[in-house]
């Protein structure tokens, strides 16, 4: 269980995030939805540790038990199978994992390129192979299809899926896309300016929303 | 015209004296440079990579000291090399050593500059990418030296340009000490001063041929860098 209690953070004196309490269950897969500086990717750096809340507190998860991916991930300049299986850490010997990572999400014939050489999606799904390289409890993703095309977007979120089955972690994403978070996830947290408006079950908060702010949010994605 | 037929017949000849200072030139530039490097640029990775409190009185002080006239970072290592000075009992001054330490006190704070700059554009993302995956603090270093390899050796040439071309500091210092001292920016200027321009300019080709050597590699890595 990951617990966040009167967690602040601002930036130039505007508040960026203000979340009381807020509790995460184990195996439980989660979506931050919110339009663009709604606190996101702040809530996902504070709880990958990358980013320090100005108060508040935030249960410590050890680095080796969580991976974060960021909206732009890095790509090093050496090759895309190195870059993957620096994820694997100190003392970990790579017995096939990046290969069947890379496959997972279908970068397997790049292996040999340099990361740096990569187009946009490409990247995301090589930091995406990171994640997935070897077993954890929790994944952070910010945005982890935002450079995908639409067959890209399915594959990564049967990657996602599998994964967090077949290893029973928990799965905290953000997105845009209320589609996509009733595809994924067990539950939502609607953020707006910084605050959790809403949360609870995906179909509750997106099918019947109750706060103006989600309403008009889903207006927009009405075709 | 005379004086050009000249300077290329010293140059091809086998003028001792001339030998001794492009000899002494390199030893100085190459010594002070590594040890530059070595200060300057760990130093450059960790303003760059960190965020810390003062951060910015730090980067304005390093970039007071890139800034530094020669003749005043030469003055400051006189007084301190002098017999009546803090290091004085050393007797360094008029010395090859004395004139790599005034070195060392102009180029350091250029490597870390620049360093700092070349390191602070990729590293937020670096840090966070690494971070994301469990990757130790230290690792992260090595990984943002590694990303910025081709601008980093950059520098040190830019930091041996520097270093080769350099004249007030090492006049002090060095006292330009015929077989001892003399280099060859301290050589032109008092050949010049004698109007033995065939051998000033003779030096000068080498002192331009040494910068169009470390130009074209500057270029070079740095294209190679960009690909």
């Amino acid at each position: 269980m990951i617990e966040i209690k009167g967690v602040v953070k601002t930036y130039d004196k505007r508040m960026v995030l203000n979340i009381p309490h807020l509790v995460f269950d184990d195996s439980k897969r989660y979506a931050l939805i919110g339009v663009n500086g709604s606190g996101k990717s702040t809530l996902l750096r504070i709880l990958a540790g990358v980013l320090k809340p100005d108060t508040g507190e935030v249960t410590h998860i050890p680095p080796n038990d969580m991976g974060y991916m960021p909206q732009a991930p890095y790509a090093f300049s050496f090759s895309v199978k190195k870059n993957v299986s620096i994820a694997l850490g100190k003392g970990y010997e790579d017995k096939g994992q990046v290969q069947h990572a890379l496959q997972a999400v279908g970068i397997n014939h790049l292996q040999n390129a340099r990361g740096n050489q990569l187009s946009g999606g490409e990247t995301q799904r090589m930091a995406l192979a990171r994640m997935i390289v070897k077993r954890r409890n929790l994944l952070l993703l910010d945005e982890p299809t935002a450079s995908a095309d639409i067959r890209g977007i399915s594959q990564i979120e049967k990657v996602l899926l599998d994964y967090a089955d077949e290893n029973n972690c928990t799965l905290i994403l953000s997105t845009h896309s209320p589609a996509q978070a009733l595809r994924l996830v067990d539950e939502v947290l609607f953020l707006d300016q910084g605050e959790v408006i809403a949360q609870g079950l995906a179909e509750d908060v997106l099918h019947t929303p109750k706060h103006p702010v989600i309403q008009e949010f889903l207006d927009h994605w009405k075709i | 015209m005379d004086g050009i037929i000249k300077a290329l017949s010293l140059l091809f000849g086998e003028n001792p004296e001339l030998r001794q200072i492009i000899g002494v030139t390199l030893r100085m530039s190459v010594i002070s440079t590594t040890i530059s490097s070595g200060l300057g640029i760990p130093l450059g990775v960790l303003i760059g990579s960190k965020e810390f409190k003062g951060k910015h009185w730090v980067q304005r002080f390093t970039n007071t000291l890139m800034g530094l006239p020669p003749v005043v970072g030469g003055l400051a290592v006189f007084l301190l090399l002098s017999r009546s000075g803090p290091l004085g009992t050393l007797k360094l001054l008029y010395s090859v050593t004395a004139m790599v330490i005034a070195q060392v006190v102009l180029i350091t704070p250029i490597m870390t500059g620049l360093t700092a700059t070349i390191i602070s554009i990729p590293a937020p993302r670096i840090r966070e990418t690494a971070q994301g995956v469990g990757i130790s603090a230290w690792r992260q270093m090595w990984l943002m030296i590694y990303e910025c390899r081709s601008q980093l050796i950059s520098t040190i040439l830019v930091g041996f340009g520097r270093a080769i071309a350099e004249v007030g500091a090492v006049q002090i210092v060095g006292g330009n000490v015929q077989y001892k001292t003399r280099v060859m920016t301290t050589a032109i200027m008092m050949q010049t001063n004698m109007g033995q321009f065939h051998f000033a300019i003779a030096l000068g080709i080498v002192l331009l041929t040494i910068s169009f050597g470390i130009n074209a590699l500057v270029h070079f890595l740095e294209s190679r860098g960009r690909t």
